[in-house]
């Protein structure tokens, strides 16, 4: 987890490798090939696209490298077919890109080199951080979570690294 | 000449809608069933809790509002098998209070029927589905045949979990699952590896799709699929008959005829096609009495966590839990609140998603988040609480201000919880938590309370003054509109409402059927 989650460590740090869009395919990338293949965010801008992934790693250690943006932009993309956990709470699609980006840029306002990563979520926990504007800061905390758990721990991969069989009847061809 | 292209419509190819679909098409009807959502088959669901979300409702939208939301997206389904699709095969009945509410507590409705005019019909489902139980340890099951297959085995979570029950006084029995424990009628035993959630795409689980699609193509039955119904049309000449069903399909606008119109799309979007029937000279079918709509139900529910020492492995057996108990239901007007209220123990679970525990701790994160995950994959135990909901009339479906490209209306959703029912459901989860604690954990934790099925919406009655069908699911105002699902149910009970939804769509079956 990053000590803070200030503006310079976000525009200093990107999203490392895992799971990158790729000519509209979602791919698993070894770091290396990662840094050969740019990851081009088509929804959120880069900026927004680091933000959530330092949140997400804050929350769940390794959502960045599983992929959280690209994830997430893919997602966004996909309209009705989107799999985002927003699906589940009867979050509009269409609301979905707006709730995201007002996520981000949040994080990307509020957070400074002087604030914890641990004080940070903890005051988007309690809806407690001044300046805060858009959805409560607490429920972008629980679906950013949902979604960090999603990329890190839902896939098969996942699962090997908690000790866990995957036990899968029809394995996905994709994680996601 | 009047238009046929059928003997009979189905609008909605879910547990109600293809178990309707199966008997009449066996039955010699000519059946056309509509889905709004694409096709499913079983090779298409694949193992994983983010993919399975394709399977939930999708768009457009149903806004809510309410103390107590419904859930809609989370309990709904979309596709060939609907919300069964990825329904969790708990099957129990109803217990005989829960269809006389209003004449025993002086709350909610009365069905217009008594367990013992479903009873023949609960047995004949089982057996056609397969149950997996023990109806000798279920000391609380109302009359019944017992179940085909025995009970699914117990994993060490369960063990483990029934000892809280057994040193706090209460009981235990297999949860009775639509679920093989053996093969049965062609179909595979479970593997008891907890995708239950993605689909079942062995089969295992009876899900439309196992059970009744097969037996519905095989008699004739059609399925249109992306068919998305706008709404039903009365004959202009005849106006107590509905004449055909308004659809969209590849964007074009059609109708389709028939003799009998069923109209099994869940609670929510059933009455949304209703109410989107109204015209400016007849009011919606089922409106005559402004009945439509109302009577919304969800289960409130909420799961118990607990840690242990011992090895739980809960990553084993079936989502919807090993045990039962029902030592509390049929103490409706018990003190501490109002309803019935039923524990499902030990479900199998994974590490994320909504129900997933790592979800369920947002004060657990950061560095100490991995250690604590791998901990609890070996060591949880969980238990969900499932409590009566009373139906209100103030909870209703309306047509939203919202409307889509094609001109449809979207549906609004509102529940609130009445106090009683809310304080029942508070006071049962610190009784699951002092449970857990005395199985043995050494740290107890609930997740929130939540909305768990739908019910109600196009109540059944024998007063047209004050429901929308009569006992048979016929709108009352028309000849040959039918309602098939739990929109039907006047009241909620604290069971999952699958078995039942199927057991009222067999009695109506039978009913279509013998009409001349």
């Amino acid at each position: 987890m990053p000590e803070s989650l200030s503006r310079r460590h976000l525009l200093a740090r990107g999203t490392a490798a895992g799971f990158f869009i790729v000519a509209g395919q979602c791919l698993w990338l070894t770091p290396r090939e990662a840094e050969a293949r740019v990851f081009e965010p088509q929804v959120l801008s880069p900026e927004q696209c680091k933000a959530l992934s330092m949140l997400g790693d804050a929350l769940v250690p390794g959502a960045a490298a599983a992929g959280l943006a690209a994830y997430i932009d893919l997602q966004l993309q996909a309209g009705d077919e989107s799999l985002l956990i927003g699906k589940y709470l009867g979050v509009d699609t269409s609301a979905q890109t707006e709730f995201y980006r007002a996520a981000a840029d949040n994080v990307m306002s509020l957070a400074d080199e002087n604030t914890s990563a641990h004080t940070f979520v903890t005051s988007m926990a309690t809806d407690s951080l001044s300046g805060w504007a858009g959805p409560p800061a607490s429920y972008v905390l629980f679906v950013l979570r949902a979604d960090a758990l999603d990329v890190t721990y839902g896939t098969s991969e996942g699962f090997e690294k908690l000790g866990i069989p995957y036990m899968a009847q029809i394995k996905p061809d994709k994680p996601w | 000449m009047v238009r046929k292209d059928c003997d009979v419509i189905i609008v909605g190819a879910g547990a109600a809608g293809l178990t309707l679909a199966a008997r009449l098409a066996e039955g010699g009807k000519s059946v056309s069933v509509l889905e709004a959502g694409p096709e499913r088959k079983l090779g298409d669901l694949v193992s994983s809790q983010i993919w399975a979300r394709k399977l939930k409702w999708s768009e457009p939208a149903v806004s809510e509002s309410g103390d107590h939301k419904i859930g809609h997206a989370f309990n709904a389904g979309t596709g060939t098998g609907g919300s069964a699709l990825h329904h969790y095969g708990v099957w129990l009945r109803m217990h005989e209070g829960d269809f006389s509410l209003n004449s025993d507590h002086g709350l909610g409705l009365d069905w217009p029927l008594t367990y013992a005019d479903l009873a023949p019909h609960y047995d004949q489902v089982q057996a056609e589905v397969g149950l997996s139980g023990d109806s000798k340890q279920e000391r609380w099951r109302p009359e019944g045949a017992p179940y085909p297959m025995p009970p699914l085995p117990l994993f060490a979570q369960s063990r483990v979990l029934a000892k809280g029950f057994e040193k706090t006084g209460r009981h235990t029995a297999p949860l009775p699952l639509a679920i093989n424990s053996e093969p049965y009628k062609g179909r595979k035993a479970c593997h008891y590896d907890g995708w239950c959630d993605s689909g079942c795409s062995i089969g295992a689980l009876g899900n439309p799709l196992a059970v009744w699609l097969p037996r519905a193509q095989t008699a004739g039955a059609r399925i249109e699929h992306n068919a998305r119904v706008s709404r039903v049309i009365r004959n202009p000449q005849n106006p107590q008959r509905i004449e055909c069903v308004e659809y969209l399909q590849g964007g074009e606008r059609k109708t389709l005829h028939a003799e009998h119109i069923i109209v099994s799309a869940f609670a929510v979007q059933s009455v949304r096609i209703l109410l989107s029937s109204a015209t400016d000279k007849y009011a919606a079918p089922g409106n005559h009495s402004d009945k439509l709509g109302r009577y919304l139900m969800t289960h409130p529910a909420g799961t118990i966590f607990g840690l242990f020492d011992e090895e739980m492995s809960p990553h084993q057996g079936v989502t919807a839990g090993q045990l039962l108990n029902h030592d509390d239901y049929d103490q409706k007007d018990a003190p501490g609140g109002f309803g019935s209220s039923q524990w499902m123990i030990g479900h199998a679970i994974k590490p994320h998603d909504l129900l997933g525990y790592g979800t369920n701790r947002p004060d657990i994160f950061g560095a100490e988040l991995e250690p604590w995950l791998k901990r609890a994959s070996r060591h949880l135990g969980n238990m969900t609480l499932v409590c009566e909901d009373i139906p209100l009339p103030e909870n209703r479906i309306t047509l939203s201000d919202r409307v889509d490209s094609d001109g449809i209306a979207h549906a609004h959703a509102h529940h609130d919880l009445d106090p009683s029912a809310a304080a029942r459901c508070a006071q049962r989860m610190s009784e699951g938590a002092d449970i857990m604690r005395a199985a043995g954990a050494s740290e107890v934790w609930s997740g929130p309370r939540i909305g768990q099925h739908h019910m109600g919406g196009a109540v059944m009655g024998n007063d047209p003054a004050e429901s929308v069908t009569d006992a048979f699911g016929r709108v009352h105002d028309t000849d040959n509109l039918y309602v098939a699902g739990p929109a039907l149910f006047p009241s909620s009970g604290a069971v999952n409402p699958t078995f039942t939804l199927t057991a009222l769509a067999s009695r109506q079956a039978d009913h279509i059927l013998a009409i001349k």
